[in-house]
Formats: C-alpha cells, structure tokens, sequence
C-alpha cells in the first residue's frame, strides 16, 4: 500500500478468526498471561464467565493483523486505542470488520509521517461488539 | 475463589487507593532480551503473516531486526509465574493499588508505539497510576476502574518505545458480596 493508493472512506474485507481453546491456552502461553480464566474454565466460570477467554493482547494482536495486512509489511501500528465491551471466548469467532476513516501527513516529527487512521471492530459470531479500535499505521511514504 | 493468582493483590480501601495515585515506580527490566522465538510464538498464536515477524531477511532490510509485534509488548514486560528465589512476580502496579475487589478485568488500553521495537532489544517499563474511580457497579460486580500509564524504554539508548495508558476494572465478582 502506498499512500497515493489510499482511499477514503474505504471497507476492508471481513475477516473471520474461529478461536479454540488451543488458542486461548496459547493466548496465555505467548503473553505470560496466567491470570486463571485464560486457562481455567473452572475458574472462569465460577467468577461469571461461560468460559476461558482470550486476553487484551491477543484482541489487540488480530487488529493489528487486520491493519497490517491492509497497509504492508512496510506498514507501522503507531497507535491503537481499544475499548473491551466483551469477551471473546473458547469456541467463539473473532469477526474483524475495518475501514479506512482518514489519511495525514505529520510533519511534527523529524520527518513526514504518512498516516493512515482505521476503525476496526472485533464481533464475535453473534454479531455483539466485544473490541472497537481506532488504529492508526505508518505507511513507508 | 478457589485458584490463586500467581502474583499478590494489594487490599484495602478506596482512600488507600487514592493515596497511590501519582505513584510512579522504579524502572522493571525484562529478564531476558526480546527473542524471535516469543515474537514468533505469539504471531502464531494471532495467525499474523507479515513478513516483519518471519522472515529475517525482509525485517533486517525493513526495520532492522525481526520486529516484536506491538500488541506483545505488556506480555514482554510481563514477570514469569514462578522465579527460582520463591518469590512472588512483582506484579503492574495497577494491582498494587489497594482496593477490596479480589478480581480485575481490563476495560480499555490506548497504546502509542513510537519506535519498533527488535529482537534483542532489551527493555524496561517505568508505571504510574494517574486516577482511581470512585465505586462504580458493573455486570461483573461492584468496583473500582484504575488508570495507568507505562512508559517503555529499550536499554541500548534508553529511548521511549511505547507509552499506553490502560484501564482496569479492580471488583468483587457479583456472587461473592
């Protein structure tokens, strides 16, 4: 993606994660995370959960994935804000949905930085918001 | 609650708590530098291609070194649950912050990555709490939502890669009042 290519307002495709418990237990093994309901759906359950759940991180990881594949391998997260409405459990979908909102050059810095601000949303497979993000990448120029 | 937590919470009341706010803490540093097999490990587990995780070659040319995804960063900072000394982890210090609840959630981050950060890098986080709420009732259960700063620095130069504010939700779940 180079920054003459980026439209505004523009879609990016859906994108459709199904979560396993293999995931979650990885979840907690790649982050260090082990707080009990990333890997116990006793504990989980006993503190209202259905069951064990992924952490902010990996929500945070797959929105990443989604702005990155839009933007290249060239392309830089510089900021992500995410709000956590609700969890996305073992045997759930993560749903992406994203779009390009808006482009900026920053000139603050010690060089232009080519800007690309995206909305993206993590559903799960019920269609209930758990994740929205704003993110904004980098693009090479 | 019938599994303990591998690190210690801190108790007490919502004034105890807002004495903390302002507490900024010593710099924690990562045991180990930033390894391509965690960057790897953790790619993975998200199901990420880019090239700047995998592949050498390319992320040498593009940034230098293999990149450590961005949304790792707290994991990589993150104390391992046991430490041969016994020792509980040193814990973030938003469960520090004493408070009554005996269960936290995360409620929202906001993370500005200012510089990549590589593998090999070595890194540090100095954090500071910046508000405390007052008692606030969610579905979960009754509780209080602390604000945190943290700011990263890579040991080499010491420049800031990152400073995320986040918000925990510090409760008592429903059934246990």
């Amino acid at each position: 993606m180079t920054w003459d290519d980026v439209v505004v307002p523009w879609q990016l495709p859906e994108v459709v994660d199904p979560i396993s418990y293999e995931r979650v237990v990885m979840n907690a093994g790649t982050t260090w995370d082990y707080v009990p309901w990333h890997y116990n759906p006793r504990y989980a359950k006993e503190h209202g959960h259905p069951t064990i759940f992924v952490n902010t991180m990996h929500l945070a990881g797959f929105i990443d994935r989604i702005a990155t594949d839009y933007g290249g391998p060239h392309s830089r997260v510089v900021r992500r804000k995410v709000s956590l409405l609700g969890s996305i459990y073992a045997g759930d979908s993560m749903v992406a949905r994203g779009r390009v909102v808006g482009k900026r050059i920053d000139t603050a810095g010690d060089g232009p930085q080519f800007l690309v601000d995206l909305e993206i949303a993590i559903f799960n497979q019920r269609d209930e918001l758990c994740c929205p993000a704003e993110v904004t990448v980098q693009l090479a120029g | 609650m019938t599994e303990d937590l591998s690190y210690e919470f801190a108790f007490g009341t919502y004034e105890d708590a807002l004495r903390m706010v302002g507490t900024r803490t010593e710099p924690r540093f990562a045991g180990t530098a930033v390894s391509g097999a965690r960057i790897q490990h953790f790619a993975s587990m998200v199901r990420d291609p880019n090239p700047s995780y995998w592949d050498a070659d390319f992320a040498k040319s593009a940034w230098g070194g293999l990149v450590a995804p961005p949304a790792l960063l707290i994991g990589l900072l993150m104390p391992p649950p046991w430490v041969p000394d016994g020792k509980p982890p040193t814990a973030s210090i938003a469960v520090r912050v004493p408070l009554p609840g005996t269960a936290i959630i995360n409620a929202a981050n906001d993370a500005e990555y200012l510089k990549p950060v590589l593998e090999g890098d070595m890194l540090s986080v100095v954090e500071k709490v910046v508000s405390v709420s007052p008692e606030k009732t969610t579905r979960l259960g009754a509780g209080h939502f602390i604000e945190t700063q943290e700011t990263y620095h890579r040991g080499d130069d010491g420049a800031v890669v990152a400073i995320c504010t986040n918000t925990l939700f510090r409760f008592t779940p429903a059934g246990d009042r």
